[in-house]
């Protein structure tokens, strides 16, 4: 890679690449694995098997207000509209070819990974129908919090990996490396150390970035984690930001900066700009979410590789039992010194959003913030309220003005 | 309390089984564990001395539910949550609740943080069922169940309490099965909607009473053909409100078949009876991949589905979809294709639990069934 290219044009180099090399796998003798965003793709990666997200290819299309158009094809189709938006965009996607990018390549075989929720698994299923093709579970019970129970559930997830190992050498015929997956976790182990690091310099005041830029920068994690370019690229994001840093650089001056606030969910992929400049225009800044943090794994090198996969995989925070959210999100609202919060209810994402009424009645009770409660989709824009979401924030941060102006001065 | 009832109190029972339910934990200064559908060992509860009932919504008007759980999510899920806020909870001791979807995900967090004095557990049924890993894990599950019943309640359980617990409960399934034979034969005999009565009260009332109260009403049937009936197979999960069987009874169908999680997929699961009780309700799981909705193989549904119609000579298939239900939402376009493409009328039913009227249902049942006298019945 070339040291001249910024992290916005490493970041196109790597996924320009990456594209390239999966539309061409079966030409290169490899095999296209379509994998939810969290899985344990190490595997894949080590197998020399390419992973491909719908999941990301949805957000695209989403993001560019494509999700209204794509929906209602599928609904025509006989599914019903309060279905995922992603699964949707990308169901109806295969049935008219509309994307906003080149599209994606076929898939050979599947890996859903339940730890985010089980639409993901519904989904792959009627796709892996339609091209009679093999699919792997990989189930990951809800990380309760008895710890026996833990230790189980991770010997049940590691018997899985070496299921998930087999099925793959019995798709490709072709003998699993235990030591090009130790490489790989060495690749993955670095690059989200350097991806929670960047995400972490959201701490500094002013931040020198938003969840929008964490949202941008997440990509290269979900799609190339375990490979030295994404190292490379997380290295290069958190020199950039460390250099916004050292100038004070923030994303609002540090003047401007009133709100730092907390996100819940997944972002409204198609007003992603206009939050941002929405909030920003009352002084508001959304720091983070547990969302974007979803992959800043903690990889132990010294265990056995599928062990730390299997703790890692099963522990992330939509597999977690609300007390368990509850925790990381205070550790947030810690480290981040967040004085607001923004719950968003996403119909499209039912796994992550039926904890949020319960969630936020716990973490006001604790921070004793305010809460900012709004229900719309993540997607499809026929559920998005523009006057009503944009008289709600307006209303909570009269409301946070009002809580500040009555705080005693220090 | 339930040893010796007739066909009459057992619809009415169905419809609100709590108060006796509640008389009778009260004479008997026993406990009930609540459990919503699918997968959880109810055999495992009653070894303890616990009544295990099964939560299968309420009709009632929801009020505190939607507060935790929005419109979006499944109906038959804010059903039950609501039963046990705001009518029913002070019944329970505890609850067991299964993960089998995304609704079902964070559930038991939510139950556990709404009754902070009861004891809650997940049952964490794995969500693939044909590697070797998953009778691994059911085993694992049942086992943990069977310590964290411990371990609240300060008892043991032995072997031989959870063999004479399997024995109770295969009796029942049987005796249901055998009835339901007979009514598949001879419609006339009893309408569906006690039939289907029966099972559900069975799944909510202590087994060894109830088991004395089948007996009896199979000694009594008097099997009567009936005219004038259409056969049909029932697909789905659940099926309520219970006045669905009513639309079902007027218009003369008789369910010869049917994949309901409170039908025929209940009085399929069996137990092996062969010494050691964990191995074979573990067995059990494992024989039923599709128990739960959620690992539904739409091929293996589907041939299942067109197998019971071939074999039951039936005129057709009603499926019942709940409001919200994910799981069915996925499957079901693919369902019907094959269906339909077997030649085999369908009719979808779309259901809700805090349904109050069902004229819209008994419209399209009675459009559908007319076209279908038009044709081929």
């Amino acid at each position: 890679m070339s040291e001249k290219l910024n992290a916005k044009q490493l970041s196109k180099k790597i996924t320009d690449e990456y594209m390239e090399d999966a539309f061409r796998a079966h030409e290169n003798g490899k095999l296209i694995g379509y994998s939810t965003a969290i899985s344990p793709v190490e595997i894949f990666v080590a197998h020399d098997i390419i992973p491909i997200y719908p999941e990301n290819h949805a957000v695209a299309n989403l993001t560019a207000k494509k999700g209204a158009q794509l929906c209602s094809i599928t609904e025509n189709l006989g599914y019903t509209s309060h279905l995922c938006a992603y699964a949707r965009s990308d169901l109806a996607y295969r049935e008219s070819g509309i994307t906003v990018t080149k599209g994606i390549p076929e898939p050979d075989l599947f890996l859903a990974c339940n730890a985010q929720c089980f639409t993901l698994t519904k989904w792959f299923q009627v796709l892996a129908r339609k091209g009679n093709l093999p699919m792997f579970v990989f189930d990951t019970p809800e990380h309760i919090m008895d710890k026996k129970a833990r230790q189980e559930i991770v010997k049940y997830c590691v018997l899985q990996l070496k299921e998930l190992i087999s099925f793959l050498e019995e798709v490709t015929k072709k003998r699993f490396d235990y030591d090009r997956l130790k490489e790989v976790m060495k690749y993955s182990a670095q690059s989200s150390i350097l991806y929670k690091k960047f995400l972490d310099m959201a701490q500094y005041k002013p931040s020198p970035i938003s969840i929008f830029d964490a949202l941008i920068g997440m990509a290269i994690a979900v799609y190339r984690r375990g490979t030295p370019e994404c190292v490379e690229y997380y290295q290069t994001l958190c020199d950039e930001i460390q250099a916004k840093v050292d100038q004070g650089i923030g994303v609002l001056p540090k003047e401007k900066e009133k709100y730092r606030l907390y996100w819940e969910n997944l972002p409204v992929w198609f007003k992603f700009s206009d939050h941002a400049k929405l909030l920003g225009s009352y002084g508001g800044v959304i720091l983070t979410s547990l969302y974007v943090h979803a992959w800043s794994f903690d990889f132990d090198l010294d265990k056995d590789p599928l062990v730390t996969l299997a703790e890692n995989y099963v522990s992330v925070f939509s597999n977690s039992t609300i007390e368990d959210r509850v925790e990381m999100a205070m550790e947030l609202f810690k480290k981040y010194s967040m004085n607001g919060m923004i719950m968003f209810m996403n119909r499209s994402c039912k796994a992550v959003s039926f904890a949020v009424p319960t969630l936020k009645d716990i973490l006001v009770r604790k921070t004793g913030i305010p809460a900012l409660v709004f229900e719309s989709d993540m997607g499809d824009q026929r559920f998005y309220a523009e006057s009503q979401v944009r008289t709600r924030i307006e209303a909570y941060f009269e409301t946070l003005d009002r809580l500040q102006a009555d705080k005693p001065a220090a | 309390m339930w040893e010796n009832l007739n066909l009459k109190q057992i619809v009415e029972y169905a419809k609100d089984p709590y108060p006796s339910i509640r008389k009778w934990l009260k004479e008997k200064g026993k406990k009930a564990i609540g459990s919503t559908i699918a997968d959880v060992p109810e055999e495992v509860i009653y070894a303890f001395g616990f009544l295990p009932v099964s939560l299968i919504g309420t009709d009632k008007p929801l009020k505190k539910a939607p507060s935790r759980l929005p419109d979006n999510g499944c109906s038959l899920a804010r059903s039950n949550l609501e039963l046990a806020l705001s009518y029913e909870g002070d019944l329970f001791d505890g609850f067991v609740l299964p993960q089998v979807c995304d609704t079902t995900q964070h559930l038991s967090d939510i139950w556990r943080i709404s009754f902070p004095g009861k004891y809650v557990e997940s049952y964490l049924a794995p969500r693939q069922v044909d590697r070797p890993s998953a009778r691994y894990w059911v085993k694992e599950e049942i086992e943990r169940l069977i310590a964290s019943l411990s371990s609240w309640s300060g008892r043991s359980v032995s072997d031989k309490a959870l063999n004479d617990a399997i024995a109770i409960h295969n009796e029942n399934k049987k005796i249901l099965e055998e009835i339901y034979e007979i009514k598949k034969q001879n419609p006339g005999t009893m309408t569906n909607k006690q039939f289907f009565s029966m099972v559900k009260l069975a799944m909510q009332v202590d087994k060894g009473e109830f088991n004395k109260t089948l007996k009896s009403i199979k000694a009594g049937l008097k099997p009567k053909k009936g005219k004038n009936y259409t056969d049909v197979i029932l697909v789905g999960i659940t099926c309520d409100p219970p006045e669905v069987f009513d639309l079902f009874d007027e218009i003369k169908l008789n369910i010869v078949g049917d994949s309901l999680v409170t039908g025929s997929r209940y009085l399929q699961s069996i137990v092996a009876q062969n010494g050691n009780p964990v191995e074979a309700l573990t067995e059990r799981h494992t024989r039923n991949g599709f128990f739960s909705p959620i690992h539904d193989d739409v091929y293996k549904h589907f041939e299942e589905v067109k197998a019971l119609y071939n074999a039951t000579n039936a005129k057709a298939i009603i499926y019942v979809h709940i409001e919200f239900c994910e799981s069915q939402e996925y499957d079901l376009p693919d369902l019907r294709r094959m269906i339909r493409q077997e030649g085999i009328p369908m009719h979808i039913l779309d259901t809700e639990y805090q349904t109050v009227s069902l004229s819209h249902l008994r419209t399209r049942l009675q459009a559908f069934f007319e076209s279908l006298k038009g044709g081929s019945l």
